[in-house]
C-alpha cells in the first residue's frame, strides 16, 4: 500500500520538492547578503539609541528585492497549507471514487481502512513537512529583519514593522504551519469523500480554509490563552498621541495588545479627548504659556490605559494551542472520512 | 461440494428503491455461473455485495464462508473485476502488475507477466492508453494473478466488440479451468454467457427469478407447440413460464419434473437463452400484462 500510495503521490511530491528547492535556492542567494548588511550595520552589541539608529541604516539598505522575497515568503508560507489542501488533500479520494478505480483498490488484498490510513497517513505527513521547511528556512532568512524590526526602528517600512504576535508571521512561523498544513489536508480529503468530486471539493476546501485562517486571529487566537491586564500612563501607551488606545505596553515592547481603552481619573471610561486638553497649554516658566500634548495633558489630569495584553512569554504556549486546535481538527475530518467510507460504498 | 457464495433474504436499498431484495441464493463451487438480468435488475448490486463494497440492508451473506471484506486474507483469495474494468489511467502496465504484487499476498507475477505478454500488452504503456479490450484485460490478469479462489466479473465484456468479447471469453475460461476457479460473471447478454457458463442466475426487477445448473434447467424446461389451447387446462405437475398464442396455435415455456405426455402437445428443447428470456418477461409481463410475444422481449433498454 505504501508503494501504491507513493506510486500515485510521486509527480505531485516532485513537484513540491522542486518548489521547495526553488524557494530555498532564492533565500540562500539572497540570505547571506541580509545577515552581512546585518552585521554591518552595528546593530549588534549596541545600546540604546544607537540601536535605532543602526537598525534605521539596516533598512535602509535593503534592496527591493529583500522586500519582495520578505512578502513572498509570508505568502507562501500561508498559501502552502490551501495549495496541498486543494491539490493534495482533495483528489485524494475523490478522484478515486470519480475514476471509479476505488473498485481495484478496495478489492485487493488490503482493507479499506489500511487503503485510507496509508494514504492519509503518507501524504498528510508529506503535506506537513512540506509546510514546515519553508517555514524553517524562512525564518533562518528573515532573522535579521525580524531582530531590527524588535529594536523599533521607526524607518523600516509598514511592511516589516509586524511584532511576532501579528497575524501573518504568528501563523506563518514556530510550530502553527505544522497544524494548518494537517488541517488544510484533512479538510481536503474529508471533502472529497464527502463530495465524491475533486473539483467542488477543491473550491469548498479553498473557501473554508481562508476563512478558519481569518477567523482565527480576529476572533479565537486572543483568547486562547489568559491574558494579563495593567494599566499605565497615557503618555507611556498612547504613543500616537491622543488617540485613547495604547500602541505599546510599558515594559513589554513586544507584548501583543489585544484591546485598551482610556479611564479618567476616577476610572471610568472615556471615548474623547476632554475638551481641555484639545489644544492644551500650561503656563510658561517665563510667564506666557507653551503647548503641551493633549497626552501630556491627559496625564497631569490622573488619565490612565487600561491595558490587556499578551506579553511575549506566552508566544510558546499560544503557538502550541493553536497548533494542537488544528490538529485536533485534521483528526476529526480523518476520523470523518475513515467513518464516511467505511459506512456506505463509494 | 461447499458454497462459494450463500446468501439469504439478502437486500440492499438505495434510498427508498430496492435495488436487491430478498435475494436467497446458494452457489456451489466448481462452477461457471452467469448472471443474467436486464439493466437495473440488481446485478451490479449483488456483485457489489459479495465482495464487500456494499453492505447488506437486509439478509446475509457469506462469501467462501465470511462476511466479505472482513480482513485481508478474505480479500485475498477473491478476484474481482468490476464494471467497465476501471484502471489508473496514470499508472503504466507494470505499475499495475507492481500493484497487484503490493498489494496482495498470494501474488503470481510469473503467471502476470506471462498474460500480459500473451496478450501483446506493452509493460511501458499507460492504462489510460488502452482500449477497452486491453483495459478489460488487464484488470482480468489483475484478478487472477492474485491466485483467487473465486473470481466475480461485472460486465466483463459490455464495453468489448464481438471479436474481444469472444477472445476475452475464451481467455477466461482457459485461466479457470487451469487454476481450477469458481467463476461468477454478470451480463445483460445471455448470448455472452450461453457459451461459457453451467449455472444460471436470472436477476429481474431486484428479485431472482431462476437459479441452477444449466444442465438441470434445460431438463426441467420444454417447449411445448399445439393447437389453441388455454393454459389453465393444462395437468398439474407443469408450470407455465410463458406462453404465446397465434389464432391457431399455442406455444408454451413449461417448467415438470417429469416427462410432457400429452399427445397434443410437440414437444421440443428450449435454449439457454429463450429459457432466461422467458423468466425475464415472465417477470416484465407482470409490469406490461399485454405484451405476450416472448420473442420481442426487450432485453436490452
Amino acid at each position: 500500500m505504501i508503494w501504491l500510495t507513493w506510486r500515485q503521490f510521486r509527480a505531485q511530491a516532485i513537484n513540491a520538492a522542486a518548489a521547495l528547492a526553488a524557494f530555498a535556492i532564492l533565500l540562500a542567494a539572497t540570505g547571506p547578503h541580509l545577515a552581512s548588511l546585518y552585521a554591518t550595520s552595528k546593530i549588534t552589541g549596541c545600546h540604546g539609541f544607537a540601536c535605532q539608529s543602526a537598525a534605521n541604516t539596516f533598512f535602509g539598505q535593503l534592496a527591493g528585492l529583500d522586500t519582495v522575497v520578505y512578502l513572498l515568503g509570508i505568502g507562501l508560507i500561508l498559501a502552502a497549507p490551501a495549495i496541498m489542501g486543494i491539490f493534495w488533500g482533495a483528489p485524494l479520494i475523490a478522484r478515486e471514487l470519480e475514476a471509479r478505480t476505488f473498485n481495484l483498490a478496495w478489492t485487493q488484498g488490503v482493507t479499506r481502512t489500511q487503503w485510507l490510513a496509508v494514504k492519509l497517513a503518507l501524504t498528510g505527513l508529506a503535506a506537513m513537512a512540506v509546510t514546515e521547511a519553508l517555514s524553517l528556512i524562512y525564518a533562518w532568512w528573515a532573522n535579521p529583519i525580524g531582530k531590527a524590526v524588535g529594536l523599533g526602528s521607526t524607518s523600516a517600512p509598514a511592511l516589516f514593522s509586524q511584532g511576532q504576535f501579528s497575524s501573518v508571521f504568528f501563523a506563518s512561523h514556530g510550530i502553527t504551519p505544522l497544524g494548518y498544513a494537517a488541517f488544510a489536508f484533512a479538510l481536503g480529503t474529508a471533502l472529497g469523500v464527502l463530495t465524491r468530486r475533486a473539483l467542488p471539493a477543491m473550491a469548498i476546501t479553498l473557501a473554508i480554509f481562508a476563512a478558519a485562517q481569518l477567523a482565527m486571529p480576529l476572533w479565537v487566537r486572543p483568547h486562547l490563552v489568559p491574558s494579563s491586564h495593567t494599566t499605565a500612563s497615557i503618555y507611556a501607551a498612547d504613543q500616537v498621541y491622543g488617540s485613547l488606545t495604547a500602541d505599546v505596553v510599558p515594559g513589554h515592547p513586544d507584548a501583543w495588545i489585544l484591546s485598551s481603552r482610556a479611564l479618567n481619573a476616577a476610572g471610568r471610561p472615556v471615548t474623547a479627548i476632554p475638551a481641555a486638553c484639545v489644544s492644551p497649554t500650561i503656563p510658561g516658566r517665563k510667564g506666557g504659556t507653551s503647548a503641551i500634548t493633549p497626552a501630556q495633558c491627559m496625564q497631569s489630569r490622573g488619565y490612565h490605559e487600561a491595558i490587556s495584553y499578551l506579553p511575549t512569554s506566552r508566544y510558546w504556549p499560544l503557538q502550541w494551542i493553536e497548533t494542537g486546535i488544528f490538529l485536533a481538527l485534521a483528526l476529526a475530518l480523518a476520523w470523518f472520512s475513515f467513518w464516511r467510507l467505511g459506512r456506505r460504498r463509494a | 461440494m461447499s458454497a462459494v457464495i450463500e446468501t439469504s433474504g439478502l437486500g440492499k436499498r438505495y434510498r427508498r428503491q430496492w435495488a436487491l431484495a430478498d435475494c436467497t441464493l446458494s452457489i456451489p463451487a466448481g462452477h461457471i455461473v452467469g448472471l443474467v438480468g436486464p439493466n437495473g435488475a440488481g446485478k451490479t448490486t449483488l456483485l457489489n455485495l459479495a465482495v464487500g463494497l456494499l453492505a447488506p440492508d437486509a439478509g446475509t451473506i457469506e462469501v467462501l464462508g465470511g462476511v466479505p471484506a472482513a480482513g485481508r486474507a478474505l480479500l485475498s483469495r477473491i478476484g474481482f473485476l468490476a464494471q467497465d474494468s476501471p484502471a489508473y489511467a496514470g499508472l503504466s502496465v507494470a505499475d499495475h502488475l507492481k500493484l497487484g504484487a503490493h498489494l496482495n499476498t498470494g501474488w503470481d507475477m510469473g503467471l502476470a507477466r506471462r498474460r500480459v505478454e500473451g496478450l501483446d500488452l506493452d509493460l511501458g504503456q499507460k492504462a489510460g492508453t488502452l482500449s477497452g479490450g486491453q483495459r478489460a484485460q488487464l484488470a482480468l490478469t489483475l484478478a487472477i494473478a492474485k491466485r483467487p479462489e473465486l473470481l466475480i466479473l461485472d460486465e466483463p465484456v459490455a464495453s468489448l466488440d464481438p471479436l474481444a468479447r469472444r477472445e476475452f471469453l475464451q481467455d477466461l475460461m482457459e485461466a479457470a479451468a487451469e487454476q481450477e476457479l469458481s467463476v461468477v460473471l454478470s451480463s445483460h447478454l445471455i448470448a455472452d454467457l450461453e457459451r461459457v457458463c453451467d449455472y444460471l442466475i436470472v436477476l429481474v426487477g431486484s428479485r431472482v427469478r431462476l437459479a441452477g445448473p444449466v444442465d438441470e434447467l434445460l431438463a426441467t424446461h420444454h417447449l411445448l407447440s399445439g393447437p389453441r389451447r388455454d393454459p389453465a387446462t393444462l395437468p398439474d405437475g407443469l408450470e407455465v413460464i410463458s406462453a404465446s398464442h397465434t389464432d391457431v396455435q399455442t406455444t408454451l415455456l413449461v417448467r415438470t419434473s417429469g416427462p410432457v405426455m400429452d399427445p397434443a402437445w410437440t414437444v421440443s428443447q428450449v435454449g439457454l437463452e429463450d429459457l432466461a428470456l422467458a423468466y425475464m418477461s415472465q417477470a416484465s409481463g407482470r409490469r406490461r400484462r399485454d405484451n405476450n410475444n416472448h420473442h420481442h422481449l426487450e432485453v436490452q433498454k
